[in-house]
């Protein structure tokens, strides 16, 4: 049943997921904690605008190959038809909305206006409220904001640590430590809180447990299992690696190694949530 | 370096997982009944389709394709957006019929699915 256009596009989807969120979590990062940064602060701010850019063209690919997807085979890139079914679908105000924040994302890490950043980082969240799920539900009221709330701490997080990545490079290592532990004492109040908002959007949204031998449940909790493991690297780097940064220049390589880990299993919760949420429905069980 | 390898690492458990799932993507996500219902053995030819959706949904895409010939893609298709979807068959003759759809929902997902039948001989 699979086409190209559908492999494609989860594709797509998965990497847009990826850098926009990378995108938006840099801009979050450079708000809280940009005055701490000296010498990293321009490699981050970089780092943040080519992930907005690749964000940006991988959104619109995956827009492009909307009108394929609803055609079954790829001519439908050039049917004006299914061109004028995908315009008028959410998949377009979501497109719209989710280009408008990875811009100002862009123009604010660029102008280094912290601010701007922020709210592009907010619009570029706000756009996943707009198709899905979420859109339908007779809960949109609970759920949008629960999305919000689990979307942008995902995006902190995952923008941190390339954040840190670059930071535990080019500062001194009293510089970078004092970051991760700034990152580390708010993280750890945030972080369980996207546990908790995705539970309580998995309380509204799923039709029972029965929804857990079906695709999109099994998703669900291969989504969580990474979610733990990524709970236990995160651990690792706060309360062991995290506090010898400053003192024990061979921490540093542990540390860049767990971060880099973290950074692909954020990366493999993506992935399942951008196949998850395109090809199943949990009202579906 | 470490992050592209990330990154291409999502593309590829992106693939696996696509993979993975497959046989579960068979069962029909949407769709709550049909007529011909999923693997009926029929004795006459229908003249029609009629997809039943559990929300309402615009179809997009709609193709016959009988044994292992080539798929025929059905046309006109309905306009409306609605949850019961009926579309004219060609004249079928006596073999077994797969037919794939593809339906854009209400919450802008565009949703895949098939159904089989098979016209008995006579």
């Amino acid at each position: 049943m699979w086409t190209l256009p559908d492999i494609l596009s989860v594709i797509c989807r998965a990497f847009s997921f990826v850098l926009l969120l990378q995108a938006a979590g840099t801009a979050l990062f450079i708000a809280a904690f940009g005055r701490r940064a000296t010498d990293s602060l321009a490699g981050i701010r970089s780092f943040g605008c080519l992930s907005a850019i690749g964000a940006l063209l991988f959104v619109v690919a995956h827009y492009i190959l909307e009108p394929a997807r609803m055609a079954g085979d790829m001519s439908g890139v050039l049917d004006p038809a299914m061109q004028a079914l995908a315009l008028q679908s959410p998949t377009a105000e979501a497109f719209g909305t989710r280009l408008l924040g990875l811009v100002v994302i862009a123009l604010g890490l660029r102008l280094a206006r912290p601010i701007v950043g922020v709210v592009g980082a907010c619009l570029a969240a706000l756009a996943f409220t707009l198709v899905g799920h979420t859109v339908v539900s007779p809960h949109r009221a609970l759920l949008a904001p629960l999305l919000l709330v689990h979307l942008l701490i995902a995006a902190f997080w995952i923008g941190s640590l390339g954040s840190l990545y670059i930071a535990s490079i080019r500062e001194a290592p009293a510089v970078s430590a004092r970051l991760t532990a700034a990152f580390s004492a708010m993280a750890i109040w945030l972080v369980p809180c996207i546990f908790l908002a995705g539970v309580s959007m998995t309380a509204l949204l799923v039709p029972g447990l029965r929804v857990f031998l079906q695709p999109y449940g099994e998703l669900l909790l291969a989504k969580t299992t990474l979610f733990a493991l990524l709970l236990g690297l995160a651990a690792l780097n706060r309360w062991k690696l995290g506090p010898r940064l400053a003192t024990d220049s061979r921490a540093v390589d542990g540390f860049r190694r767990t971060v880099a880990i973290e950074y692909v299993l954020v990366c493999s919760v993506l992935t399942v949530t951008a196949v998850m949420t395109m090809f199943y429905s949990p009202e579906a069980a | 370096m470490k992050i592209q390898a990330g990154v291409a690492l999502s593309a590829l458990l992106a693939a696996l997982v696509l993979l993975a799932w497959s046989s579960g993507a068979r069962a029909h996500t949407h769709l709550e009944k049909s007529v011909p219902a999923n693997g009926a053995v029929l004795n006459a030819a229908p003249e029609n389709i009629v997809l039943t959706f559990a929300e309402p949904a615009r179809l997009t895409a709609l193709s016959l394709r009988k044994n292992s010939e080539p798929a025929q893609k059905l046309a006109p298709l309905p306009s409306a957006t609605a949850r019961e979807l009926t579309v004219a068959l060609p004249r079928l003759t006596p073999g077994k019929y797969v037919v794939s759809w593809r339906v854009l929902s209400e919450d802008g997902h565009v949703m895949p699915g098939d159904l089989s039948f098979t016209i008995a001989a006579q």
